[in-house]
């Protein structure tokens, strides 16, 4: 039987995540109480071997200073001392040299790399065109009869970023919804408007050298989608983004 | 049916020795007269009584090492001791406690403000993450009702279960990012924990 047709167009957008690569900075408390806990531990802790074998040899040190370089231990053997291992392990320590954890992307700004902001979650925001107007968007992508919603936003993921992205969609449920009229100018009976569903999806590959970005795109945190996104739809978008 | 005269015979035949033409072909040792009974069974009472007994015996051994067996399986298992809850005996010496000094009243009045506004963070904490999650399955549940209005084919398979979503696996975040071209040191780790078996 021929439904009646819908008044209302259906598109699937989706909102793909780059989870976060290193540990957000701590806060102030929990700075604070993470020292606390560090010496309320040593306060209840014993002496370990290491710190054992550490005081008796200072203890050996003093007695020898005393008593006028009184060497009974014999000056043919040479004792590996606990501070000397501690100061060999210190040096070692110095001389790694991990990966900085703002990266120089960040320092440029550069919001179409993937390796800014390590420590929080990135999202794409791809330039579209709308009627007649260039917004930036979620990449969205209209829904065909016969496939899901999922496979549309599947579908507008793969129009931008190639066929090679490895990304997890997050079940088969929309997260949220955008609903919009169409001006007056291009609104018929049959075409009042459009809703917009999203779906969340995690980035799995970290490299998208085999993508390929047609259009502008960005990565962007959730404080900075307000840069670039409708008031309305940033409402809508923020109600199924946590940070 | 033992009978008793060839028995008696024979013994008698044996114990004299002087009748030498006797000793002329036999059939088997238990025939010792051509013309007496063929004994076809060895018919000493002996044989007879040792085998019974043996296998009497055999069997009451194997009774008892099956009972034996029983009442250990019976008895419940030993307990797995857990390492982590025994402390050695070499770290309860005298000579391990620690000598700090004690601490300062300010010290103690520090320590408790400070736990106090730790309370209250946590708290605050907590209750936002209540509300973002919230907030999510209500923005989901609109987008749901939404759909329904529009299809109920595609809510149908909207709502269906997703087989390929758990188990979900993933690395958490480290504090530093992976140093690309880093070569690890070499080195072999061998497992030395304890297993115990019940």
């Amino acid at each position: 039987t021929a439904a009646a047709p819908r008044p209302w167009r259906l598109f699937g957008a989706m909102c793909l995540l780059r989870l976060p690569r290193i540990t957000q900075p701590l806060a102030k408390e929990e700075e604070e109480m993470a020292a606390l806990m560090g010496q309320i531990e040593l306060e209840k802790s014993h002496y370990s071997d290491h710190e054992i074998r550490k005081l008796e040899e200072e203890e050996q040190l003093r007695r020898r200073k005393e008593s006028a370089y009184d060497d009974d231990e014999g000056p043919g053997k040479t004792v590996i001392m606990a501070q000397d291992l501690e100061d060999k392990w210190e040096q070692k320590l110095l001389q790694f040299e991990a990966a900085p954890r703002i990266t120089d992307a960040d320092k440029n700004n550069n919001r179409t790399s993937l390796n800014r902001k390590l420590d929080s979650n990135l999202m794409l925001l791809v330039k579209q065109k709308i009627g007649n107007q260039e917004l930036w968007l979620l990449p969205q992508v209209e829904w065909q009869p016969g496939e899901t919603l999922r496979s549309t936003a599947e579908r507008a993921m793969a129009m931008f970023l190639g066929d090679h992205v490895q990304a997890k969609v997050l079940g088969n449920a929309p997260y949220g919804i955008y609903k919009y009229k169409f001006p007056r100018a291009i609104r018929t009976e049959d075409n009042v408007g459009a809703k917009v569903f999203f779906f969340k999806a995690f980035l799995q590959s970290s490299d998208l050298s085999q993508a390929e970005l047609k259009e502008d795109y960005l990565w962007v945190t959730k404080d900075e989608l307000g840069d670039y996104l409708k008031s309305e739809y940033l409402k809508k978008v923020n109600r199924f983004l946590l940070d | 049916p033992m009978s008793v005269s060839p028995h008696a015979l024979r013994s008698f035949f044996f114990s004299s020795s002087w009748l030498p033409q006797t000793v002329l072909s036999r059939g088997s040792h238990w025939q010792t007269s051509l013309l007496a009974f063929r004994a076809s069974l060895p018919m000493r009472a002996q044989p007879k009584k040792k085998k019974k007994v043996d296998v009497k015996r055999e069997q009451a051994q194997k009774d008892r090492m099956k009972k034996k067996i029983k009442k250990l399986e019976k008895a419940a298992p030993e307990m797995i001791p857990i390492e982590d809850f025994i402390t050695p005996v070499k770290y309860s010496d005298s000579n391990r406690v620690r000598s700090l000094p004690p601490l300062s009243f300010e010290e103690t009045e520090r320590r408790v403000l400070l736990m106090k506004k730790w309370c209250l963070f946590k708290q605050k904490q907590d209750k936002a993450e209540k509300k973002a999650i919230q907030t999510l399955v209500e923005a989901q549940q609109e987008a749901l009702k939404e759909l329904r209005l529009e299809s109920e084919e595609l809510y149908q398979a909207a709502i269906r279960r997703d087989e390929e979503l758990f188990p979900f696996e993933r690395d958490g975040p480290n504090y530093t990012p992976p140093l690309p071209g880093y070569d690890p040191p070499e080195g072999k780790c061998v497992d030395i924990t304890k297993v115990y078996t019940q």
